[in-house]
Order: C-alpha cells, then sequence, then structure tokens
C-alpha cells in the first residue's frame, strides 16, 4: 500500500472552501453537454411524418440489427476477453509474458481497417454474398474491441488474491471451479466495465457496419440526416440511441450491483499453475491463434499492400507525405488526450459519487461517447458556429474549422474514456486515505489532486493513453471539423476506401497500427509498472 | 487562495497545451489555432469538396495559369452542406463542389450560393448542365450503366426496368440506397416513367434479392468474379480498371438507347452567397470550365461538360451514346420522392 508522503499531507491540510470548484466543475460539464444537447434540443419540434415513415420502413430492422449486433459483440468479447485473460493470468508457459502484451494489440487496429482488409480476403473463398453479413461484421468488432473486456478482466484477476483460491480448493473445488464459483463473480464488476465501453463502440459505430451492409441505428442516423437533409429527425434518431446507451449504463450498475472493491496491502496473488502434456500446446495456441487471426494476418496482408504502393508511387497525398500525415495526427491526438485528461481530472476529482446531483452531472459531461461521432460534430458544429456569430471573438477569428474547435469536439466525445477512467481508479483509492485528508480540511478538489490523482497515477495514465487511441483512429468528427491542412491519417484512409482503393489505404492505416502499438506498449507498461507501485 | 491554485494549474496546462498546438502550426498554412478568415480578394480561393480524387493536379494547374492559390477541404456532400449552413456569413468557403446533382440543388434551395452571370460559363456549358437560376454549373458527367459480364451474359437488359427481370433473380448487384448515384437515379425514373411506374422497377429490382455493394469498383469486381452477371454502375469507374486489367471482362450496356437516354449524374461546382473571394472563385470555375475542363474531367475518367472538349481515349473507346440530360436538373427536386420509394420497397 502506498503512503503519502509528510508533504502532500501538509498541502492537504491547507484549508479551502468549495465554492469556486463547483463553478470550474460545472463550467466543464455545460461545455461537455452543450453540443449533444443541442443536438437532443431538436426532439421538442418532431417531425412525426417522418418517424411514422421510419416505423413503417426500416426502423424495425435498424433495432433488429442493433440488437443482434450488440448482443453478438458483448457475448463475443466477453467471453474472448475473459477466457483469454484468465488463460494468461492462471497458466504459466513459454511466451506467456509475450501473449498477454500481443492480446492487447488488436485494440490498435481500427475496425474500420479489419474489415475492409477482411472484406477484400474472405470475398474470394466466401463470395462477395456472403461475406457481407452482420454476422462477419459483429466478428470484425469482436477482434478489435474485446481487448476492452480483456484489460478490465486482466487487472481484475491480478488484483485477486490466491488465499481466495486457495479456501475454494480447500473446500474441495477444482481450479476451473474456482474460477466459474469465486474468481470470475469477483471480477464482475471489471467485466462490467469493459462490456460497457465495447457497448458504447458497437452502439456509434459507423465505418465497419457499412463495410458488411448492416443497418444499425447509428448509421440510420446518418442515412437519414444525408439522405434526406432532415436533421431533426436524425437528431430524434440519435435521441433513440442515447436511450440505448443509458439502459445499457444501467445495466453495467446493476451488475457491478453494491460490489465495492478498494485495493488492500499484503495479499498474495493468484498463482499461475505450471501446465504440461497436450494441453501445454493446446492452451497457448488458443491465445496464440487470435492473435494471428486479429492482427498478424491483417497486417501482413498491409504490409504487402504498402509494398504495392510503393512500387506504383501511391505513398503521398496532395496534403503531404506519410510524415505529414503522422504529425498531423499526433498533434490532434495528444492535444485531445491532454484535454480529455485535465478536464476529466476536474470532473473526476470535483465529483462525487455518492452525491445524485453529481452523478447527474457526470453523465451530462460524458453523453458525447453515447452519441456516434458525426452527431457530436454536428452539435459542435452548430454550438461553435453561434459562438462565432456573436462577435465576441477577435476579428478574423473562426472557432469553426479550427484546431480549438476540433480539440473540443473530440473532448467532448472522448471525455467519457478519461472520466470513467480516472474516477474508477480514484475509487479504488481506500475511503480511509481521502477521508483523513478531509478530515484534515482540505477540500474535495484539492483532496482529488494532491491524494487521490497520485495514488491513481498508473489508472490515470491508462486512461489517457485509451483516449490517444481513440483519437488516433477517429474519422467522422475530424473529416468534419479539421483545419485546412489538418489532414490525419484516417482521413487519408477514409479518402482511399471510399474509392476501394485498398492498396492506397495500406499506408496510412499501417501507420495507424504502428503508432497504436506503440501507445498499447505504452498502456501496458503503465498498467504493469502502476500495479507493483500499487500493491 | 491555494484551492485556486489548484484549479487555475490544471487550467495553465490546457491553456499551455492549446499555445503549444497554435505555435507548433505555424509552419503548416492555415491550421491556426483559430481560423483566420481571408479578407477580401487575396490571391487565394477556399473549396469545399465533395469531389476527392485526381482533384489536387487541376488546382496546382490553376495556382500556375492564374497566381490565385487553392485552399480545399474534403469531405461527404451533406456535411460539407451542413458545415455552409451552420457558419453562415462567416464561411471561408468561396467554393463548393459535389459529386451529384440532388446535393448542389439542396444547396442551392438553402440559400447557399451565388447566382453567377458569367458569359464563359454559359457559353460553354449546355443549358440543361447548369442550374437556370445561374447557381451551379456541370463540370464533367458520370454516366450510370447497366454492366454485364462478357463471359457469361449474351442478351444483357437494355433498360434500367429490364435489371428487374426475373432472368436475372439474384444474379445483380446494386449500391445501397444511402449512395446519391443510387438516389439520383431513383430520382430520374421518377422524372421519366412517374412515381408509379419509378416504384415498381424499384421493387421487382428488390425481388431480385439483390448483392447490395457499397462500392461501384467492387461491383465491377463482383460481376467479372461471377458474384453478379449484371450490375448498375458509374462508367469511370471501368476506365481505372481497365488501365490495370485492358481485359477485364466486363463490358457496359448502354441503358434506355431506345428512349430518354443514360442516366447521368454530374460533378458541380458553385460560387457561395457569403464567398470572401467571389472574383477568385469565379475564375476557378471558368478556368475549370476551358483550360481545365479536359484535365478535369478526363483524370477521373468522365465526361468533359463541354460537349467539344474530347474524352480520354479509353472514355472514347466505349463509343457515343444517347444520355438523359433533361433530367439533370430535376434530380434535386425528386430526390425526397426516390428516398421515399427505395425506403418502402426494402432496398438495403
Amino acid at each position: 500500500m502506498t503512503t503519502i508522503s509528510p508533504r502532500g499531507m501538509r498541502r492537504a491540510a491547507r484549508r479551502v472552501g468549495p465554492a469556486s470548484t463547483s463553478t470550474i466543475v460545472s463550467a466543464v460539464v455545460v461545455a461537455a453537454a452543450i453540443p449533444v444537447l443541442v443536438v437532443v434540443w431538436s426532439i421538442v419540434q418532431p417531425s412525426t411524418e417522418v418517424w411514422r415513415q421510419l416505423w413503417e420502413t426500416r426502423l424495425p430492422g435498424m433495432l433488429r440489427d442493433t440488437a443482434t449486433l450488440l448482443i453478438t459483440v458483448l457475448a463475443g468479447t466477453l467471453v474472448l476477453g475473459t477466457g483469454l485473460a484468465w488463460l494468461v493470468t492462471a497458466y504459466r508457459f513459454p511466451g506467456q509474458r509475450l501473449l498477454g502484451w500481443l492480446l492487447v494489440t488488436p485494440l490498435a487496429i481500427p475496425g474500420y481497417v479489419l474489415g475492409f482488409v477482411w472484406l477484400d480476403g474472405l470475398q474470394g473463398p466466401l463470395g462477395a454474398r456472403n461475406v457481407r453479413s452482420i454476422w462477419l461484421c459483429a466478428l470484425v468488432l469482436i477482434f478489435t474491441l474485446y481487448p476492452y473486456v480483456y484489460l478490465f478482466a486482466r487487472a481484475a484477476f491480478l488484483e485477486q488474491s490466491q488465499h481466495v483460491v486457495d479456501v475454494a480448493r480447500n473446500l474441495g473445488r477444482s481450479r476451473t471451479q474456482a474460477f466459474w464459483r469465486v474468481v470470475l463473480p469477483m471480477a464482475r464488476p471489471s467485466l462490467a466495465g469493459g462490456a460497457a465501453l465495447v457497448g458504447m463502440e458497437v452502439l456509434t459505430d459507423v465505418g465497419t457496419v457499412r463495410l458488411f451492409n448492416v443497418s444499425t441505428v447509428a448509421d440510420g442516423v446518418l442515412r437519414v440526416w444525408f439522405g434526406t437533409g432532415d436533421r431533426n429527425a436524425a437528431a430524434e434518431l440519435s435521441v433513440l440511441l442515447i436511450g440505448v446507451a443509458v439502459v445499457l449504463i444501467a445495466v453495467e450498475r446493476l451488475a457491478r450491483g453494491r460490489a465495492r472493491y478498494t485495493q488492500r496491502g499484503g495479499r498474495q496473488r493468484l498463482s499461475a499453475e505450471q501446465i504440461r502434456g497436450p494441453r501445454l500446446v493446446a492452451v497457448p495456441l488458443l491465445g496464440w491463434a487470435v492473435v494471428v487471426i486479429a492482427v498478424a494476418m491483417p497486417v501482413t496482408r498491409l504490409v504487402i499492400w504498402a509494398g504495392q504502393a510503393r512500387r506504383t508511387n501511391q505513398t503521398v497525398t496532395v496534403a503531404g507525405d506519410l510524415g505529414f500525415h503522422v504529425v498531423s495526427s499526433l498533434r490532434v491526438a495528444g492535444l485531445a488526450t491532454i484535454t480529455c485528461l485535465v478536464l476529466g481530472s476536474l470532473l473526476a476529482a470535483g465529483l462525487q459519487r455518492g452525491r445524485r446531483r453529481d452523478r447527474a452531472a457526470a453523465r451530462l459531461a460524458t453523453l458525447g461517447y453515447a452519441v456516434p461521432g458525426p452527431v457530436v460534430a454536428l452539435g459542435v458544429l452548430i454550438t461553435l458556429a453561434a459562438l462565432d456569430r456573436t462577435g465576441w471573438l477577435p476579428d478574423a477569428w473562426l472557432l469553426v474549422g479550427s484546431l480549438l474547435g476540433l480539440i473540443y469536439a473530440l473532448a467532448v466525445r472522448f471525455l467519457a474514456v478519461a472520466y470513467q477512467g480516472i474516477e474508477a481508479s480514484l475509487g479504488k483509492v481506500s475511503p480511509s486515505v481521502v477521508g483523513s485528508a478531509r478530515t484534515l480540511g482540505a477540500g474535495p478538489l484539492r483532496v482529488g489532486a494532491r491524494v487521490q490523482l497520485p495514488l491513481a497515477a498508473a489508472g490515470v495514465i491508462a486512461a489517457s493513453v485509451l483516449v490517444a487511441i481513440d483519437t488516433l483512429k477517429e474519422l467522422p468528427i475530424t473529416l468534419l471539423l479539421r483545419p485546412f491542412g489538418t489532414d490525419t491519417l484516417p482521413i487519408w484512409v477514409w479518402q482511399a476506401t471510399s474509392e476501394s482503393l485498398w492498396v492506397q489505404a495500406a499506408v496510412p492505416s499501417l501507420a495507424i497500427v504502428t503508432v497504436g502499438m506503440v501507445l498499447v506498449a505504452a498502456l501496458l507498461w503503465t498498467l504493469e509498472h502502476g500495479a507493483e507501485v500499487n500493491s | 487562495m491555494n484551492r485556486e491554485l489548484t484549479i487555475h494549474r490544471a487550467g495553465y496546462l490546457l491553456a499551455g497545451a492549446l499555445f503549444v498546438a497554435a505555435c507548433g502550426s505555424d509552419d503548416s498554412t492555415g491550421s491556426a489555432l483559430a481560423a483566420e478568415a481571408p479578407d477580401g480578394d487575396a490571391g487565394v480561393v477556399t473549396v469545399y469538396t465533395g469531389r476527392h480524387y485526381g482533384i489536387e493536379p487541376v488546382f496546382d494547374d490553376f495556382t500556375a495559369a492564374t497566381g490565385i492559390e487553392v485552399r480545399f477541404t474534403t469531405g461527404n456532400d451533406p456535411e460539407l452542406r451542413e458545415r455552409l449552413v451552420a457558419e453562415g456569413a462567416n464561411s471561408p468557403a468561396d467554393v463548393v463542389m459535389t459529386g451529384d446533382a440532388a446535393n448542389i440543388e439542396l444547396a442551392a434551395a438553402a440559400g447557399l450560393l451565388a447566382s453567377l452571370d458569367s458569359e464563359v460559363l454559359t457559353s460553354t456549358i449546355p443549358e440543361e448542365l447548369r442550374s437556370a437560376d445561374g447557381y451551379w454549373f456541370t463540370l464533367s458527367e458520370r454516366a450510370r450503366v447497366i454492366i454485364a459480364s462478357s463471359e457469361r451474359v449474351d442478351d444483357p437488359p437494355t433498360t434500367y426496368a429490364g435489371v428487374g427481370d426475373p432472368t436475372w433473380d439474384r444474379k445483380i448487384c446494386l449500391r445501397p440506397s444511402t449512395h446519391p448515384y443510387t438516389q439520383s437515379l431513383v430520382a430520374s425514373l421518377v422524372i421519366a416513367e412517374g412515381e408509379e411506374r419509378a416504384t415498381d422497377i424499384v421493387q421487382s429490382w428488390v425481388d431480385n434479392d439483390p448483392l447490395y455493394i457499397n462500392s461501384d469498383t467492387d461491383i465491377y469486381k463482383a460481376v467479372a468474379d461471377g458474384d453478379c452477371d449484371v450490375a448498375i454502375a458509374n462508367t469511370y469507374y471501368l476506365g481505372r480498371l481497365l488501365t490495370e486489367d485492358p481485359s477485364f471482362p466486363v463490358e457496359i450496356v448502354w441503358p434506355e438507347q431506345e428512349g430518354r437516354g443514360a442516366h447521368v449524374n454530374v460533378s458541380t461546382a458553385a460560387v457561395t452567397a457569403n464567398a470572401p473571394n467571389p472574383g477568385n472563385a469565379q475564375a476557378l470555375l471558368e478556368w475549370l470550365a476551358t483550360d481545365g475542363q479536359a484535365q478535369f474531367s478526363n483524370v477521373n475518367f468522365e465526361y468533359p461538360a463541354d460537349p467539344n472538349v474530347a474524352p480520354d481515349p479509353i472514355v472514347a473507346g466505349w463509343g457515343e451514346f444517347d444520355a438523359d440530360l433533361t433530367a439533370v436538373r430535376q434530380l434535386g427536386a425528386n430526390q425526397p420522392t426516390a428516398i421515399d420509394i427505395l425506403s418502402a420497397a426494402g432496398y438495403e
């Protein structure tokens, strides 16, 4: 268990009052919620005619596809993520550590990239008709999203004490039974957290689904908005989507139950079982198969295409060469991550989970994660354009089409990822530590910044890496709001894939995957390093 | 107060990051912290374009010829239109370019475009290919035709309605209705044959259980690979495929040659209502309609809007055909009906 330095205690002891804390936090909540609320607001003038027509035509199909995809991907990622996490935690075999790392790397591969690689590769063997199916789409999403569950599950397994398993085994249970009866139920809150992230990604995906002709509600939002130009009807569909997301979060809360887990010192980690015989081959093989399917094969395909692109001189765009696009991407993702980190920390430190009003505020501020990127982009566009028209800004300055506007929009979309991560790790800091600091007279924000955040550093860094990966892969918001000359890697991928020029899309796709892999490595290092520090 | 300090530190961190962003972007033109609105005609023209392939060399040549620098951003037609609506009088855009007629009509209807009175444009672009009020001008035509396997199909359909013939049950490939190409094609059916007949035709396609593919290139490949025998696609994708493989086994069938002619959609350009540089904007349009016309059209194997400009040799090799030009200006107005028909028929 970590101790607080005397200096930290002294600082925490300085007397602070709560007044302007809430002002700042309120400002963050309002700024994050407004673009989404602007879109939601349109529901006060419902376009009943469009609704009626949607009910009679596409809406039932959209709801069916959304439900099918959501349930399939949730089930798939839970099984795959939990199973793989158990495999690398509970068994000892050669290459176990490496496999444990590699199993996180699909996080670096955007669904739309794995989607077009599989689509092209499987079109021959399966036929063009069979390859465009909701099941293959679900499979692509499972293989790109399972790392969320895997990460949470692995962390949960690592935090569990061997004593618990020993007790189960002393009561005559096998190791497998101990997993089902003890380890898994104890990991339930973490699994629910990972699954909730997966659910949000599935609900708001607009890139992968269209590759496979899957008509989800999120796709329907774009279909209605772009097809009919009816922004209100599109906004109403978005509200439906937010509704589904709220239900999903409620289910997660239920799954989490009243469970509350805090770090405890002096425990013994789960011990891994040395396996022998046929299982020594079979167990690692399962893990390696996933790495090959989700990473090695698609990356190999991309490398081959990139080679073709090099030979045919298709490795630059008008905007610039690879270096230019990488720098654009890093700048946008870096700034968005810092912004999310700062705002997320402010929220996590300033809002108390026990207070009903604060919980509502947190939910408002993180609405953007439940809304597809293009809808967030539209909401931000309307908000910023209104600000531009007020004349409050210096002459000749416009927020729309500025880097500031783009970063703001990305923060609205991904603040939830930073906030949830930071809030979760703060929650694990023992209440007694927080209590002592408060008793010494420190205000909530001050305790947050001086006591909780440093203690939860690993979780905070992990959350920012997740935001960085998300913003690195982000397309629809960047597409609509980017300044002139800021063409990120996903924009390049989009320009090529919207014309089915897979060869041209290979170089930027590989670059996204490479940068993503570096971030994933940073994430893993933090998690392992952080686990050592905190335990 | 110390509490303030903590808060301020967070603020400084954020402000610092954004300052770094602002400084870091000094080297790349225009991506400053807040976008600067260009003032007056300053040797620059800003373009929002929904057509994003092969466009850059054309802009480079324009700059070489006129000294006017082109700044442009790419995107989807409807999103760029929303951006214009939101920006209003503050928009930096001078020119908007789309890949289809309906989206530019919607922009005109929303009051986003300026009416141009240009002798150059009216004399080079045929009347059917520009808005009656001078709001937009076609730069190139894209024919959406029937394509068939040259190995397996002897008697391909010659009308769009023919694609719905039961002969082609489970043998056709179509683009999903999310794409403007599909919407405009159905709008052209409504214009030529009336709403009822258009509904029947779309229903007959759906009854043939089409394979929906959201990429014309992949539709061509599906026909070549035998996933379908007959499909509807734009011709220029074949131009690209033929440069890679001259013996690509798919042939073009010009539809409706006994009647109105093949459906054509258009690449358009217009000057925005709030253009900061209207003079440069008009200069770009006029240059693209004249000196740049051949390059603009041929780089993507499209048909030049100016009938006096020759298409690319590959395109010319497909022969002459009759095009349904009279529908072009009405596509936008009929698009909503087309979308209703597609939805009601259960078209993907």
